[in-house]
């Protein structure tokens, strides 16, 4: 069934039980599959990807690597339709959220940019929001009427181990904390709305070697809840952390497998000659 | 953007794996000397062999550090992981190799001048020393060449090697009772059960080319699911 847009808010979440989501503290292995299929992406006359599909399973975190101009960014920004937001830019295929496609012209974009939250290459706290506020904005821009913000902030705090750092100050600014406590406020933001999916690009780029590792440990810890799908320069990052890896060269996807088979044993030359640098 | 990068690395991987491969051409010297002082009682040569083990142990901490460099600075992928293991691999065999070329001359001086001998063992040990030499002069040409065929073929000449080892342990049981020879005989056998190991170490070489080129690790020879022994006779 195609949603009409009142119904989408909760047809775009079609399998998460809410009653267990109640009962438990935490929300286990809720996250939802995403498959693309031919997707063409556009900026004016200029194709970023072309015919692109891939299935990104539930509950793993998939990789996608690939040099700059590949096309990394514009697919995950394609995925939850932030692409269309650029002036002269354009999106064709579809994007299926389990059964939903998040480009059936019903859809509510709003919710989709709810349920598939967005992690961006720098921190970008709102400047003039406390730690706390910063958190709660990301629940009332998506219109949330729940009862218990304080709690749920609290949560979402706790869930990217930021809480125990930031507890006796939630009312100082969010652009006080270090690079990689504002990456983690924003994953807090993010991970607020309990979305299913959580895009990240290049989330680590901008911090420095600890605090990156501090959110390796977090995507590790979040895919238990959430479907992942992180853009990165860096290869060994994408080693480190994800499930599956995806290669992209000039907009098109080349390969997708386990990451270790793709940093072993890649099957296409073209993967081979830009992980062993061969070509960059 | 098909410009190649990271030449330094790959010019450090290349001299890591000459480095490596290096270390075949010393256990081959090793090798002929330990044979000659065999076959010729020759103990100053025996004693050399043993002291220039110091080569190839210092060419395994070589590379053994080479490829923790490059582990630690480079973090290869793909190909370049795959061959790096494999050079961490073979550099141990060719540690090893030196090892049995150590082991057989220590045997030398124990032999003595005058000991009798068995024509037909020494022609089975020479027989073994000249495909031991073979087969290490072709493993290292089979990993140079990235040469799965080679490797294979390596396999069918450890067979020999296997069965010329079984042969003269048989034949040293079948020696006799005069107690010299018998003695004799046994120190033969521990030389035949180096050459035999040497064998093995180059069919581990050749397994590990077939993982460079391949991707997948295969056992060329199941030591666990030996075939079943011939009934050869003792080599006439």
């Amino acid at each position: 069934m195609i949603p009409n847009s009142q119904e989408t808010m909760t047809s775009i979440r079609p399998n998460t039980p809410s009653t267990a989501t109640e009962q438990a503290p935490q929300r286990m292995a809720s996250g939802h599959s995403v498959e693309v299929d031919a997707l063409q992406a556009y900026y004016g006359n200029h194709q970023a990807v072309k015919n692109f599909s891939i299935a990104f399973a539930a509950n793993e975190v998939t990789a996608i690597i690939g040099p700059s101009g590949s096309g990394k960014s514009t697919v995950v920004r394609c995925i939850n339709r932030m692409h269309e937001e650029i002036s002269g830019a354009r999106a064709e295929g579809t994007v299926m959220l389990d059964k939903v496609n998040v480009y059936d012209p019903r859809v509510d974009v709003t919710a989709v940019r709810r349920v598939i939250g967005m992690v961006f290459q720098k921190p970008n706290p709102f400047p003039t929001m406390s730690i706390f506020d910063n958190v709660a904005a990301g629940l009332k821009l998506t219109g949330w009427r729940g009862d218990d913000l304080r709690g749920r902030v609290d949560q979402s705090l706790r869930g990217v181990g930021l809480w125990d750092e930031v507890e006796d100050r939630l009312n100082t600014p969010g652009t006080a904390l270090s690079g990689g406590q504002q990456q983690r406020l924003c994953i807090a933001r993010a991970i607020a709305v309990e979305p299913e999916v959580i895009l990240m690009d290049e989330p680590c780029s901008a911090l420095d070697p600890v605090a990156t590792l501090r959110i390796e440990e977090l995507i590790d810890e979040l895919k238990a809840r959430y479907t992942i799908v992180i853009v990165t320069h860096n290869m060994q990052q994408a080693a480190r952390v994800a499930d599956t890896t995806a290669f992209m060269l000039d907009g098109e996807l080349i390969e997708h497998g386990p990451t270790t088979k793709m940093f072993t044993k890649p099957e296409d030359e073209r993967t081979e000659r830009y992980v062993t640098g061969k070509f960059g | 953007m098909q410009y190649e990068v990271r030449h330094n690395f790959r010019e450090a991987l290349k001299t890591l794996e000459q480095q490596a491969l290096g270390g075949l051409d010393i256990v081959i010297r090793q090798l002929d000397r330990a044979l000659e002082a065999i076959s010729y009682q020759d103990v100053e040569l025996a004693s050399m062999v043993v002291a220039d083990d110091d080569q190839v142990d210092g060419r395994y901490l070589e590379v053994h550090q080479g490829v923790l460099s490059l582990l630690a600075t480079q973090t290869p992928v793909a190909t370049d992981l795959r061959l790096v293991a494999a050079l961490l691999h073979i550099i141990r065999c060719i540690e090893r190799i030196g090892d049995q070329c150590v082991n057989m001359a220590k045997l030398v001086p124990l032999s003595g001048h005058e000991q009798p001998k068995d024509k037909d063992i020494l022609d089975a040990i020479e027989r073994m020393g000249r495909l031991a030499h073979s087969q290490l002069a072709q493993s290292k040409e089979t990993f140079a060449g990235r040469n799965v065929d080679l490797a294979n073929d390596l396999v069918r000449q450890d067979a020999e090697i296997n069965q010329l080892n079984r042969a003269i342990f048989r034949r040293a049981v079948d020696i006799g009772d005069e107690v010299e020879m018998r003695e004799w005989a046994m120190l033969m056998v521990l030389v035949a059960r180096a050459l035999e190991r040497i064998g093995d170490n180059t069919v581990d070489i050749a397994e590990q080319v077939v993982f460079v080129v391949t991707g997948l690790f295969r056992e060329l020879a199941d030591a666990s699911h030996p075939v079943p022994e011939r009934t050869d006779p003792a080599p006439a």
